[in-house]
């Protein structure tokens, strides 16, 4: 060692973690670097998303897209949406099933990247290429599974619950005709498949964690519990907001496996959420295109007070 | 993981110092990060997570499972747990499809140029918005926030019409677009707090050892950020071989559709859908997610150690 | 240029009811697009070469059939070719939303699902083609397929092919509960009833009739058999019609099924019924016929492997088909009083796109598809072709004589232009299933009914 080993101030800003950048020279080589990333964002997704807000207050149906003139109706569709009670229960439905999964799906992340990051490379790697395979296989593929696993005829949790376990009035439980039953199953699904992302960017970020503050730590006596809250956690903090910002705005706009699951068989009026709300709109694009603008209002209100803290202590 | 020589680079130590202790990292042996507990401690996390990893990846040995039964096997009374009785034919039926070798090469040739461009454009512009201060950063910053928050279930319709005007429908490049613009805002965020989490001291320790601010960037930050860039690229490369929805009508000719287009149409290549050929197939989709990750993992664990090497 | 007699008389005994008015108003309509003076049309396909494009689904249309189309239209037009690009059925709605906008994209003819189909032809997404009602088979053409395709008394779409849902059954469970085939709907809910009252031994969760909670696609065939409707149109509107009291007879009808003659889960729909059945759980299931090759007796599978291509492996695999069928019984839903019930009826429409660069080839093409030769073929694959006249050719099998006396009688979707919409909410989905959980019926299609008319208006 060339250097004492400095003081870790357990709690504090970690070092650089969250630096504020230091050149504020303003040149236009920094505008350069922009721009390559802006061009496909303003008109692969900026454009369509200009003409989606527009539609949405014109009366915008499949007649109009083969030519006829789109008449201009206000707030109409807005007003027809938000006075309507249904909605608004599909909005508080959404909301408490994205913080849910959220939640479970940053704790059970975190945790298993912490995990990861401390075993041996055999079990990493067995963990990293499942995680992996839950992420990466077609979701066509993956969720027929799922589906054949809570099946109530065939399904194998069944089989398991009943056959092995003994609960044997489970034999041929419906798990989805019941919403919350139902919700315990997306949950299920979508924390699977959302879990993998957490822990790999949250295993990169620890990654970036100077093994030498750790040690230093540890040398002055800091116990591993606050040695991951006191360093590990402030310094990738700036990659925690940014997957729990993700995972927020992800959850709530969830669809995929809703849909598949209501395809299934479960109550489709019962068991949306805004994601199947907006594509059971599907032939009128103005409606959908409305229930998009309120969904961004109902993700800003969530993050809102988030993304404004991030923004005040420069994480932004 | 590795444990280094030399303490951190913190304010409270001279510059030079801290450049010193840079440049000298280097691997040491690998050994646990945490230097508390024995080997049992270890062996009991080891066990955990193997058994966590043989409960996540459950459904996908069911599906791969499932592609060795015939069909009158996949929905029992009893369930097939493990198909040593099972048979080949449905990998067989796959592969002696033309459409899928077609599928394959237009879903590679996708991804690499969404892969490439999405990381390279999002890299340069995280890099300026958390190493720079100009005027339109933090409004570039929430404009970028905010898209992702947009449902993005109406856009196709938008989106092709633009293609159709710039005849890229049923091109690779058009498809790659709409990608490309779709990926990148996630991309900008995620490395935007990989190159926030990197301190900057280090690089302006190096810069005062006499590297220039691009060689220090290069020699000192960028093999920092390899875990991040993996992350965000196997999202990125997730995305682009796994999306349905903006392929099914950008792709209508059927000698340029994507792989999960294909996958969709074995499901429909019999009126009574054959459900094993289907879990073969995405079995099959999913062994390049499998061998691209293999082949960039070791990145992620050599971030730390790539640059002290180098230095 | 084919013109509908104005004076003719409409055949109301083949028609159904409903598409009466149809015929009628397209006859008036043909008239009065002749006299606007729409593009002339040259009776043996105009002049101009080019490539046109066909978009066919799935795979219910054999190569053979699609080989045939290709050279009869090319060596019809010299120098013009025509491409059939095979679309997938579940992703062909955003397709056509997009392809059919675009002059450089778009398929010159496309077949649609026949409850996709009103939603397109209102829109305005295909060329009006009246003209032709005659030629291509007048009142011939499945008239509740001419009556989907068809908006404001113009025709659009034509009948393309139709299938129908029959029952099938397991001989030897018949037998040993000692039943016979039911010949009024009465019966089939005794029969099943019994079926379920006696299950094979060592059967679980058995069903005499395999009717999951969301299967609306076979229940609609109680509300149609009572004389019921899904939804009516009063005036310019449609109202959701579950509350009538004819539909009630039937969903009540439906409930005591649900109750005492089916053990299949309340959270399932239609989609492969044979695997109950094929597991030896189910005495009974409804299905398209072609369900036929998908019956797989675990006493009849003779193991082959699927992409075994030898004689032997032929032959094994006709004995296990024989076999199968000879321990299955099949025969369409019986009506009230005895006959066939009004069932479901699944299948397409063809189209020529409104933005097709090349209308004459389009509609010479539908000239093809509408000949005997092609009629006839549709037919001799199982199918019932869009022209009844030619539905003679599918055979006498006990399967297509049960499909046919199926599709003659079945009933359509209604034709209302938001009816995509009811299907894509899944209204019909949900209703059912609150039937199966045992909802009153009334209530559930009171709170339903308001749920279709509120989307269809």
């Amino acid at each position: 060692m060339t250097a004492p080993a400095p003081a870790v101030r357990v709690g504090g800003r970690p070092p650089g973690a969250a630096a504020p950048p230091r050149r504020r020279r303003r040149h236009l080589g920094v505008y350069l670097l922009l721009v390559p990333a802006l061009v496909p964002i303003a008109v692969g997704l900026g454009y369509p998303l200009v003409r989606q807000l527009v539609l949405s207050f014109q009366e915008y149906g499949l007649r109009q897209q083969f030519g006829q003139p789109a008449r201009w109706v206000g707030l109409a569709n807005y007003a027809e949406l938000l006075g309507d009670p249904y909605v608004w229960a599909v909005i508080g439905r959404s909301v408490a099933f994205c913080l849910v999964n959220a939640a479970v799906t940053m704790v059970l992340g975190v945790a298993l990247a912490v995990l990861m990051a401390r075993v041996g490379a055999a079990a990493r790697m067995a963990l990293q290429v499942s995680m992996l395979l839950a992420w990466g296989t077609p979701v066509l593929a993956s969720l027929t599974v799922w589906q054949w696993l809570f099946d109530s005829q065939y399904g194998v949790v069944n089989w398991l619950l009943a056959d092995v376990l003994g609960a044997t009035d489970m034999r041929f439980h419906s798990w989805i005709v019941e919403p919350l039953s139902f919700y315990f199953v997306a949950t299920v699904i979508v924390v699977w498949m959302s879990v993998p992302f957490v822990v790999f960017s949250v295993y990169a970020g620890l990654l970036q964690v100077p093994t030498e503050t750790m040690e230093a730590a540890q040398l002055d006596g800091a116990s591993a519990r606050q040695r991951f809250w006191g360093i590990t956690v402030p310094m990738i903090r700036p990659v925690l907001s940014v997957v729990l910002l993700l995972q927020i705005i992800w959850d709530l706009k969830v669809f995929t496996q809703i849909y598949v699951l209501q395809r299934a068989g479960a109550p489709t009026r019962d068991t949306n959420l805004l994601g199947t709300l907006i594509y059971s709109y599907a032939r009128e694009f103005s409606m959908a295109g409305a229930l998009a603008t309120v969904v961004l209002v109902v993700t800003l209100a969530l993050t809102g007070f988030y993304v404004r803290r991030m923004l005040k202590e420069d994480e932004l | 993981m590795s444990t280094l020589t030399t303490p951190p680079p913190t304010p409270a130590v001279p510059t030079r110092t801290r450049a010193a202790a840079v440049r000298r990292r280097r691997p040491v042996r690998r050994r646990r990060a945490d230097g508390r507990g024995g080997p049992l401690t270890r062996w009991l996390l080891g066990t955990l997570a193997v058994a966590i990893a043989l409960l996540w990846v459950f459904p996908i040995y069911w599906m791969i499972s499932s592609a060795f039964l015939p069909l009158n096997r996949l929905r029992t009374p009893d369930p097939t747990f493990f198909p040593v009785d099972g048979t080949l034919a449905n990998f067989r039926r796959v592969l002696a499809d033309p459409s899928f070798a077609s599928a394959f090469r237009t879903s590679i040739a996708v991804t690499a140029i969404v892969l490439v461009a999405s990381l390279v454009f999002a890299f340069l512009a995280a890099l300026a918005v958390s190493r720079f201060r100009f005027r339109g950063r933090k409004s570039f910053i929430l404009t970028v926030l905010v898209v992702q928050m947009i449902p993005a279930e109406g856009l196709f319709i938008a989106q092709y019409g633009m293609l159709d005007d710039w005849g890229l429908v049923n091109r690779v490049a058009g498809l790659a677009i709409v990608y490309v613009a779709a990926i990148l805002p996630f991309t900008i965020w995620m490395l935007r707090g990989f190159v926030a989490g990197v301190p900057i001291e280090l690089e302006e320790a190096a810069m005062v050892d006499g590297l220039s601010r691009t060689g220090a960037f290069f020699r000192i930050t960028f093999p920092l950020l390899a875990p991040g860039l993996v992350a965000s690229g196997v999202y990125g490369f997730l995305q682009s071989w796994n999306e349905y929805t903006l392929a099914l009508v950008v792709m209508t000719d059927p000698g340029r559709r994507t792989l999960p287009l294909w996958l969709q149409g074995l499901v429909e290549a019999n009126r009574a859908t054959d459900w094993g050929v289907v879990m073969a197939g995405a079995a099959l989709i999913a062994v390049p997610v499998i061998i691209f990750f293999l082949a960039v993992q070791s990145r992620m664990t050599a971030g730390l150690v790539a640059g002290a090497v180098k230095g | 240029m084919a013109r509908l007699d104005p004076g003719r008389d409409t055949d109301v005994r083949t028609l159904r009811i409903a598409a009466a008015g149809a015929a009628a108003a397209l006859a008036l309509s043909a008239c009065s697009s002749d006299a606007t003076g729409e593009e002339p049309t040259t009776g043996d396909g105009g002049t101009d070469t080019a490539e046109i494009t066909l978009w066919l689904n799935g795979t219910d249309t054999p190569d053979e059939l699609r080989d045939y189309l290709v050279e009869t239209f090319e060596a019809e037009h010299p120098g013009s070719t025509l491409t059939i690009e095979e679309q997938d059925w579940s992703g062909l709605v955003p397709r056509l939303q997009t392809a059919l906008t675009s002059p450089d994209q778009t398929p010159d003819v496309v077949e649609v699902g026949n409850t996709q189909s009103p939603t397109f032809t209102y829109a305005g997404a295909f060329a009006d083609i009246t003209d032709m009602y005659d030629e291509l088979g007048g009142d011939d053409l499945l008239p509740g397929f001419v009556e989907a395709g068809s908006a404001d008394g113009a025709l659009y779409a034509a009948p393309y092919y139709s299938g129908a849902r029959a029952v099938f059954y397991n001989k030897d469970m018949f037998q040993a509960a000692g039943v016979e085939v039911p010949t009024t709907l009465e019966e089939f809910t005794e029969v099943a009833t019994t079926l379920q009252a006696n299950p094979p031994a060592g059967v679980e969760n058995f069903s005499g009739f395999w009717l999951p909670g969301q299967d609306w696609y076979n229940g609609a065939a109680w509300i149609y058999a009572h004389g019921g409707e899904l939804a009516t149109k009063d005036g310019d509107a449609w109202q959701g019609a579950l509350s009538s009291p004819e539909s009630l007879a039937g969903l009540e009808q439906v409930q005591t099924l649900f109750q005492s003659a089916t053990n299949a889960p309340v959270d399932a729909d239609s989609n492969e019924p044979w695997v109950p059945f094929n597991n030896g759980e189910a005495a009974m299931f409804s299905a398209p016929t072609w369900a036929r090759w998908s019956i797989d007796l675990p006493q009849c599978n003779a193991g082959v492997d699927p992409d075994d291509t030898s004689d032997e492996a032929k032959e094994l695999l006709a004995q296990q088909q024989a076999c199968n069928e000879e321990h299955t019984g099949i025969f369409p839903l019986p009506g009230v009083d005895g006959g066939v019930a009004p069932v479901f009826a699944g299948g397409s429409n063809i189209a020529v796109a409104a933005m097709s660069q090349h209308p004459e080839l389009a509609r010479d093409l539908l000239r093809i598809i509408f000949g005997e030769e092609y009629q006839t073929m549709l037919a001799s694959k199982g199918l019932i072709p869009g022209n009844t006249e030619y539905a003679s050719a599918m055979g006498d099998d006990v399967y297509s004589q049960a499909a046919i006396a199926a599709a003659l009688d079945a009933k359509l979707t209604p034709p209302a232009e938001l009816w995509a919409d009811v299907e894509g909410q899944r209204i019909l989905e949900d209703f059912f299933q609150e039937i199966a959980g045992g909802a009153d019926p009334k209530d559930a299609a009171a709170r339903a009914d308001q749920l279709i008319t509120d989307t269809l208006s």
